[in-house]
């Protein structure tokens, strides 16, 4: 059995969720909402037209989390997933469907998200962002729609390891709120590689941690992959 | 030949042997009951033929191969495991297209099976606003989504109403009809009666029988008489005196043991005991089920005793 039947049955099982599209509604909502109202505050001193254009990410990315990590922990309710690998018995190849199937939606999503914010955020910064190339203005719109998708990645990842998307959500929400933002502030250190914080570099017209743009989002793709794995590993090991 | 082929299958959860060297065969043709009490190993035993769990030991196979190395296993096994599989916010027939999808099942199959299982009118309704009863045809559904030789049940008569009482014994008559391999688990005694043909029974993780549901009864359940006539005591010394084992019940209703409505109508003809009353009492499934495992019943609260069934 190939590949592409059991991908096709996890875009059929996301497109056909109302909670899962809300959840991918929200992440274009609140990136570009907050990202238009960041725009509004100059009162900033380290102001970063870029970032200030791509501020509704750390909104957005919570929205993206909550759709990969219910996408993942649906199957885990009353023996879905029982009928899920009866249908598809390959563990890692079932897992790896499922992934594809969180990814490139957010991904899609992401990229539009990019996209709006940076049209929003342009349009309300008005001369405070002349000073943004149009190199940056790619580089932060992609790089927005690939670090929304890692996001989801990620939790998806961690929901087949907790087997729950509450006990994901309750681990991962608080950690980006607090934590981020907590040891986020020190610059330079090990929270660099913390994969919000990594990731967001690529939204920065100025950075001066020890990753840059790409390399950061390398990062994050690292926490991904590592999450995805031990999903995987988990989904292999364990009975259905 | 598709059977489904269990072989010295054991199962441990922690210290805990579910399923504990478990060997038998369910073949073609027929209905297979699957019986036990509650936490005897049945739901085990058909996670390990659908390599959901992973057995301790032994092998599970479906016409000889592990279920894992099936390609497109729906279109070879279809089970009902679990009613509420179905996610209450999609429809039935979006769960069944993913279903197929999967297996590369055409999506015309899914209106067929929706039909086959009377959910046809409500097919585009959530499945949250579905009863058991309908949550149970679904599943039914999803197992004959791949037209699959070999069909798994487990209690598939849960939560269903009369009426779907009579469709599933129907249909699980029809599937063995067409020579498909049917396995099904169930609780109920009188429901198992009507559909099965044949018996694996287990109790505590271990088989306790594998043969024709006939056999099984027969071989445990004396074949009983009932009799009544005007006189009661003549009856009994008439009986006595022929050596047949009796006791009296109420109303001067005698039962018989061992014997044939042939005889004792005969007997009592030639007594010249007027009949009220002459029948056979059917051994059923229940008894004979309840005196094998009357001794194995993990979770038996009291000593049961077999209930006469009026026949």
């Amino acid at each position: 059995m190939t590949f592409a039947p059991a991908l096709r049955s996890e875009l059929i099982k996301i497109r056909t969720l109302r909670s899962l599209l809300w959840g991918l509604a929200a992440v274009l909502l609140a990136t570009t909402a907050f990202s238009a109202l960041a725009g509004l505050d100059d009162s900033g001193e380290e102001f970063d037209p870029l970032f200030s254009t791509f501020f509704g990410v750390s909104f957005g990315q919570i929205a993206a989390i909550t759709f990969g990590a219910q996408a993942v922990s649906a199957e885990f309710q009353g023996g879905a997933l029982r009928l899920s690998l009866a249908a598809v018995p390959d563990r890692v190849r079932w897992f790896a469907a499922k992934a594809v199937a969180v990814g490139s939606p957010a991904l899609v999503i992401g990229l539009v998200s990019g996209g709006v914010s940076l049209a929003v955020g342009k349009a309300v910064l008005g001369s405070r962002a002349s000073t943004l190339t149009w190199g940056e203005e790619l580089r932060g719109a992609v790089g927005c729609g690939v670090y929304l998708a890692l996001m989801a990645l990620f939790a998806a990842g961690i929901a087949a390891v907790l087997r729950s998307g509450v006990a994901t959500l309750s681990i991962l929400i608080p950690f980006l709120l607090i934590v981020s933002f907590v040891v986020g502030g020190a610059s330079g250190t090990v929270a660099d590689f913390l994969p919000d914080k990594a990731g967001q570099v690529v939204l920065h017209e100025n950075w001066d941690g020890a990753l840059g743009p790409w390399t950061g989002l390398g990062v994050t793709a690292l926490w991904a992959a590592a999450a995805l794995t031990a999903g995987a590993w988990s989904m292999r090991r364990r009975d259905a | 030949m598709t059977s489904i082929d269990v072989q010295d299958l054991t199962k441990e959860y922690g210290t805990k042997r579910a399923v504990d060297h478990l060997t038998f065969s369910v073949l073609p043709g027929r209905v297979t009951g699957f019986l036990g009490p509650n936490g005897a190993g049945k739901s085990t035993t058909m996670r390990l033929v659908l390599g959901l769990d992973r057995p301790t030991s032994g092998t599970a196979t479906v016409g000889g191969r592990a279920y894992a190395t099936l390609d497109e296993p729906l279109r070879h096994v279809g089970a009902l495991l679990d009613a509420q599989a179905a996610h209450g916010s999609r429809t039935a027939r979006d769960h069944l297209r993913a279903l197929a999808a999967s297996n590369r099942i055409p999506e015309r199959r899914v209106d067929e099976v929706l039909e086959q299982s009377g959910l046809g009118s409500v097919a585009r309704r959530r499945v949250k606003t579905y009863s058991l009863g309908m949550r149970q045809r679904l599943g039914i559904a999803a197992a004959l989504l791949g037209d699959p030789p070999v069909v798994l049940l487990d209690e598939p008569s849960n939560g269903l109403d009369p009426e779907g009482i009579i469709w599933i014994r129907e249909l699980l008559r029809e599937l063995a009809r067409e020579g498909r391999t049917v396995l099904v688990s169930s609780h109920l005694m009188n429901e198992t009666a009507s559909f099965a043909d044949h018996l694996v029974v287990l109790g505590r993780g271990r088989l306790l029988a594998d043969m024709p549901m006939r056999e099984f009864i027969h071989a445990r359940v004396q074949p009983r008489v009932r009799v009544r006539t005007t006189d009661g005591a003549a009856l009994g010394d008439l009986l006595a005196r022929h050596g047949i084992e009796a006791v009296e019940g109420e109303g001067g209703r005698w039962t018989a043991f061992d014997a044939r409505v042939e005889d004792i109508g005969r007997l009592t003809s030639a007594a010249h005991l007027p009949i009220l009353e002459l029948a056979s009492e059917e051994a059923t499934l229940e008894q004979a089920y309840l005196d094998l495992t009357g001794v194995e019943t993990e979770f038996a609260a009291t000593p049961t005793t077999p209930q006469t069934q009026e026949a």
